[in-house]
């Protein structure tokens, strides 16, 4: 059944808190076996939208469905398929790690040992000390091991790495990817673009409680413009004029700016007239598509803190 | 800029205290605009008490002859163990002392403890503190200002105590002393919850063991009161602030002298936290932490367990107490039979109606068992809203675990710890009475007070399914006018009715009173009503965490 019931599916959310809307009519859809990414700045209303998903929140209005059920009215049913993370994990400060991680996980129905051993070790938490001991990443990691050492079917995770050093989110990473090998799904809620891009396989961006675009990453990224960097043998100012060519930035023989997938073609064909000594272009990152959204300005690349391809194409060019 | 200079001088300050209280306005200013309201309502309710009591003891005892008549039997033992000797009680400001000063005393002393723990140790639990810490401020400055404002708050309640005692025309030197001394008693139990800050790693832990001494320290001085010789106090009272706080007898001798040592006292023991405070790092006790179990067991892992474990270290203290107030209440029963003079007839009306002085006392001591069980139900019931507060409801409610089901685990907990607690306390009073009753007879009634505990619980579980934030605050206020109204009620002319119409009043009070059915099938009416409805309500409300 899984395999064509969508795991998640929102269509017009409403959720007021007083008279301050936090959702306004929010769409989110994940498919079964999808790794999605939930992007949106602080207060856009993610963790409401999970919170209602989880039955904690009772929706306004809208059609709310997780994994084919009613998170409210099926709620303690539908939680035994699913395992949630959320991004302030709040823990009983007089227990051990060990015993919250049980305590969790039979809440959920039950844990395979063995893999939760596996889970303590890779994530290299140790489950004999106090909860109160526990710095946030630590805390974050109890509630992660108890999560992915389940066999949910669906995994919400809300900014699950915010407290992890870059060790952890490797070893986080490495995880999400055996989760999705394994075809179940997971709604990961993050406000880092290069895990989101790594992991994801459609995004979800929400501005103000509604939903400002969401796609395959891949089919959103055609949309958008690429960013191309080239060095010139003379004057680039020239390039002005070229058809095609948008939001150019000029540093002497140097030259910035930003092409729609349409005019690619021929503004490579104009620059090529030009005798170009090095040539940079990189795709649309998700941080641009993100900004775009939130009237942040159009990063130039060789700023740009994108994804590996164009850091690496960067570094060449110097 | 302004902070650089700030550190600058705290560093460059002349002497190591200047340094370590670097900031101290500032905090001060921050604790005062955190805390005005809770301190202003405490000082006005306290000491607006004052023209209230003297104005019903006026009425009560409008002439000299009146009040003549009354010193000669005012002195009965269960007025000695509750409120003190009535040393004075042929004066208006010695009647004033016998009917008010004990609660106002006591109730400083509870105020100065929770405002420490609510400043202190609950602050710095939640990370607060540290945030402070990481600005211009001295080690101590935030501690100090703690201490100052709370202490603040029982020399202002003194002050208006002893001014309006002035304006109601009692005796200058008398109301001086009666101010200082309830002021007194609110700066020993300030001088004890800042220790119990340093000791304790949480604020609850914080907050028991403040309220432990306390009750503890009240034992010891109604010990002290029940040996005393007439009214001269036994030297056992030296051994509890309460009761140097006592043996300034205002209205009567008017001594100073030990108003003196409380202030030493809370010198004393306001160093002693600092100096606590400078062997502990920030957020830790004194207390090393120790290592646990890996995995959870079984048992933990269910809702009933995990509530069990989370309240395991409260339990037993609510037991011990219930256990050490049961064999005491048996054991003072004795003592009090064999002073008491059976002719009595204000000691009689006061004990109860009708049946034998000796009963009168165990009703009391079985109401006793009833407001300490009371109390236990509302504090474990109150955790659940601690869970929802913290977060951790929401990790639990996100396995495949019911609202019900979760809400049911504490209120299972509540209801039957209050129970056994009832049942315990009752059978060892009767036991250890040498004969004044029965452990069986004793512990039926007093589990007839379970019916009136289930009824804070209601009112707890309403409050939570409908006003979730306030609930705590909202059902121990309904629990402290319920306490005065069945203990104190008589005392301030409340009519047998209306005392009767108050959960714990309407208890039939065996065996001084005859057993009744009606009262508990009523209580437990209302109890079951405002528990389903809260119940409902918190099944279909958003959670709220703070």
């Amino acid at each position: 059944m899984s395999s064509n019931t969508p795991a998640i599916s929102v269509t017009d959310l409403h959720k007021h808190f007083g008279s301050t809307a936090a959702l306004a009519g929010l769409d989110l859809n994940v498919e079964a076996g999808e790794v999605a990414g939930f992007l949106g700045p602080n207060g856009s209303g993610k963790s409401t939208t999970i919170r209602i998903l989880l039955g904690l929140l009772r929706a306004d209005s809208g059609s709310v469905k997780m994994l084919g059920g009613d998170p409210w009215d099926d709620a303690v049913a539908l939680h035994r398929r699913i395992a949630y993370v959320p991004g302030e994990v709040a823990l009983w400060p007089n227990l051990t790690g060990g015993q919250a991680i049980g305590i969790l996980s039979k809440l959920r129905g039950g844990v395979d040992p063995a893999k939760r051993d596996e889970l303590l070790e890779r994530f290299d938490l140790d489950p004999t000390k106090k909860a109160r001991s526990y710095s946030k990443g630590n805390r974050q990691k109890v509630a992660l091991v108890a999560a992915l050492a389940s066999d949910a079917e669906l995994l919400l995770l809300d900014e699950p790495t915010s407290g992890l050093d870059p060790l952890m989110e490797q070893v986080f990473t490495a995880c999400i990817r055996e989760v999705k090998d394994q075809g179940r799904s997971v709604l990961l809620s993050s406000h880092i673009f290069a895990e989101v891009e790594k992991l994801c396989d459609t995004v979800t961006i929400i501005r103000d409680g509604v939903t400002v675009e969401a796609g395959h990453l891949d089919a959103l990224r055609h949309l958008h413009r690429t960013t191309v960097s080239a060095v010139l043998d003379g004057d680039a100012s020239a390039l002005a004029g070229v058809p095609g060519i948008n939001d150019l930035v000029l540093e002497g023989s140097k030259a910035i700016f930003t092409v729609g997938s349409e005019d690619l073609a021929g503004v490579l064909r104009a620059l090529a007239g030009y005798a170009p000594r090095s040539l940079v272009s990189a795709p649309p990152s998700l941080e641009d598509l993100f900004l775009r959204h939130y009237g942040g300005l159009p990063v130039p690349a060789a700023e740009a803190k994108t994804g590996s391809h164009a850091q690496a194409d960067t570094a060449g060019a110097r | 800029m302004s902070t650089a200079t700030l550190a600058g001088r705290a560093i460059s300050g002349s002497s190591a205290s200047s340094g370590s209280l670097a900031g101290l306005g500032t905090a001060a200013g921050f604790i005062l605009r955190r805390n005005w309201l809770r301190l202003i309502i405490w000082a006005a309710v306290l000491a607006l008490m004052i023209p209230v009591v003297y104005d019903s003891q006026q009425r009560a005892f409008p002439t000299q002859a009146a009040r003549d008549a009354y010193s000669q039997i005012a002195n009965t033992p269960a007025v000695a163990a509750m409120t003190g000797l009535p040393y004075a009680a042929g004066s208006l400001g010695g009647i004033l002392v016998i009917k008010i000063w004990m609660t106002l005393a006591v109730a400083l002393g509870f105020a100065s403890i929770f405002l420490v723990t609510r400043n202190g140790r609950a602050d710095e639990e939640a990370g607060r503190t540290e945030l402070l810490r990481s600005a211009a401020l001295g080690r101590h400055a935030y501690s100090v200002a703690n201490y100052l404002v709370v202490g603040a708050l029982s020399v202002v309640s003194g002050l208006l105590i002893s001014l309006l005692c002035l304006s109601l025309g009692l005796p200058a030197n008398g109301s001086w002393v009666m101010g200082a001394s309830i002021a007194g008693t609110g700066l020993a139990f300030l001088a004890v919850s800042t220790i119990c800050g340093q000791l304790a790693t949480t604020s609850r832990g914080a907050n028991s063991l403040g309220v432990a001494v306390l009750a503890l320290f009240y034992f010891v001085r109604a010990g002290a009161d029940l040996q005393a010789s007439d009214t001269s106090p036994s030297a056992l009272s030296w051994f509890s602030p309460i009761g140097w706080a006592q043996n300034m007898r205002s209205f009567g001798e008017n001594n100073w002298l030990p108003g003196l040592a409380l202030l030493g006292l809370t010198v004393a023991g306001g160093a002693l936290a600092l100096r606590l405070e400078t062997r502990r790092d920030l957020g830790a006790g004194i207390l090393p932490e120790r290592r646990g179990p890996a995995t959870a067991t079984r048992f933990l892992a269910s809702p009933v367990g995990l509530v069990l474990r989370m309240q395991r270290g409260s339990l037993i203290g609510w037991f011990l107490g219930a256990l050490v107030a049961g064999l005491f209440f048996g054991g003072v029963a004795k003592a009090m039979t064999a002073v008491l003079d059976p002719n009595n007839q204000f000691a009689k009306s006061f004990m109860g109606t009708g049946h034998s002085m000796l009963d009168g006392i165990m009703g009391i001591f079985v109401l006793f068992n009833g407001l300490l069980a009371g109390a236990f139900g509302i504090q474990a019931l109150a955790a659940a809203r601690g869970e929802e507060e913290s977060g951790r409801l929401e990790l639990q409610l996100a396995g495949s675990l019911s609202r019900f089901r979760w809400l049911g685990a504490h209120l299972v907990v509540a209801a039957v710890g209050s129970a056994a607690m009832l049942l315990l306390g009752g059978y060892l009073t009767g036991v250890s009475s040498q004969g004044a009753a029965t452990g069986g007879a004793m512990a039926a009634a007093s589990l007839a007070y379970w019916p009136a505990v289930l009824l804070m619980l209601g009112v707890l579980l309403f409050c939570q399914g409908f006003l979730p934030r306030p609930s705590t605050a909202i059902t121990w206020a309904v629990y402290g006018l319920s306490l005065m109204a069945a203990m104190f009620g008589g005392l301030f002319s409340l009519s047998e009715v209306a005392i009767k119409a108050t959960p714990f009043g309407a208890v039939p009070r065996v065996p001084a009173e005859d057993f009744a059915v009606l009262p508990l099938v009523v209580l437990s009416g209302l109890a079951l009503a405002l528990a389903a409805a809260g119940i409902w309500r918190f099944r279909t409300r958003d959670l709220m965490p703070e």
